[in-house]
């Protein structure tokens, strides 16, 4: 008997548009934006091409994460409006592809900041990726409603890489940095998954205002945000940077503040009340783009 | 959605091929960059002792 071949048809037919969507090109433009602010604030630079490299090299990595993470929750993204178009939920292409393409373009990420810069970087940018796809995704996300606390920590490392890609070695400021996007990230998550809560419901996923209920997520929200802007407003105080950054910082942290205030009183339970939610969501992305370019402004201005 | 070896349409087998070419021109393109960059990583380091 002949065997017959058999071939997976959405696997030969892969767009590479929808290869480039599975590093989540948007989310990836913070990543790159916060690794750059971390290179340019250091005070050694390296030359032109090698600082290139590292920032193209953080950019692949999160685009690693990006379709690994694609790959893996497939499943829970085929049940989510926000994320049922994605390339694998919407039968574009095979789960394989998606895994195959996220593991190569973070091997290959990993040995090029090693080889360009050095390998205290590649080894920060693997842990990176690794916490992400690991820690956060396969771990902590599917069970627990801390999970965006501990996986904040995948998306704070872009800047200490930066800083590292070009001096070599760890300091107080990149750590700082760090802890600013660690903080950041659960009032950012949080203000997001209450407008779409309905969809981290139906996915399963323990987002908590799905645990814990939209009360409680707004108060976490206010409390995450002061100790955040202690460490937005810390580089300034320990006199790590000038006054340029240390305005912008406490300027930029009251305003966030003051944001969490109308949504710790909000008491609305569907999306179309909540306003104030999607305010300090908006807000959050360009609070942190502001705060780093105030970062590098106060380093080259001043 | 798996089919068996040559019984796509004339017109899936065309997109299927437009679509390979398109990531194989991206592909050659990328790998000549890759190239590139590596040629003046390997300038910069050996110019500038890094």
């Amino acid at each position: 008997m002949t065997s017959i071949p058999i071939v997976n048809h959405t696997s030969l037919a892969a767009d590479w548009r929808d290869i480039f969507a599975l590093t989540k090109p948007r989310v990836m433009s913070l990543v790159v934006f916060t690794a750059l602010a971390g290179l340019l604030a250091a005070p050694v630079m390296p030359p032109f091409v090698i600082g290139f490299t590292a920032i193209l090299c953080i950019a692949l990595g999160a685009g690693a994460c990006g379709a690994l993470n694609q790959w893996y929750e497939a499943d829970i993204d085929a049940k989510m409006r926000r994320t049922a178009k994605r390339p694998l939920p919407a039968g574009r292409m095979e789960r394989g592809t998606a895994l195959h393409f996220g593991v190569g373009l973070g091997v290959f990420s990993v040995l090029m900041m090693g080889v360009a810069a050095n390998w205290l970087a590649a080894t920060l940018l693997a842990v990176s990726i690794l916490f992400y796809v690991i820690v956060y995704t396969m771990w902590l996300k599917p069970r627990t409603a801390q999970n965006i606390v501990i996986g904040g920590a995948a998306g704070a490392f872009p800047p200490l890489i930066g800083w590292v890609a070009a001096t070599g070695e760890v300091a107080p400021l990149p750590l700082l940095l760090f802890a600013i996007i660690f903080l950041w990230t659960p009032p950012h998550f949080w203000a997001l998954s209450l407008f779409i809560r309905s969809d981290y419901a139906n996915a399963g996923i323990p987002m908590l205002p799905v645990v814990a209920g939209p009360g409680s997520t707004r108060r976490h929200i206010f409390f995450y945000s002061l100790p955040m802007a202690a460490a937005a407003v810390a580089p300034w105080l320990l006199g790590l940077t000038g006054a340029i950054y240390g305005v912008a910082a406490l300027a930029l942290s009251v305003m966030f503040v003051a944001l969490t205030v109308p949504v710790l009183a909000n008491r609305a339970t569907e999306p179309t009340g909540m306003a104030p939610e999607k305010r300090l969501f908006g807000f959050s992305v360009i609070y942190l783009f502001a705060l780093f370019g105030a970062l590098v402004a106060d380093r080259w201005l001043a | 959605m798996t089919r068996i070896v040559g019984e796509e349409s004339p017109t899936e087998t065309e997109v299927i091929r437009t679509r390979q070419r398109a990531r194989a021109r991206i592909m050659a393109w990328m790998l000549g960059a890759f190239v590139i960059l590596l040629f003046f990583i390997t300038i910069a380091k050996t110019g500038q002792n890094w």
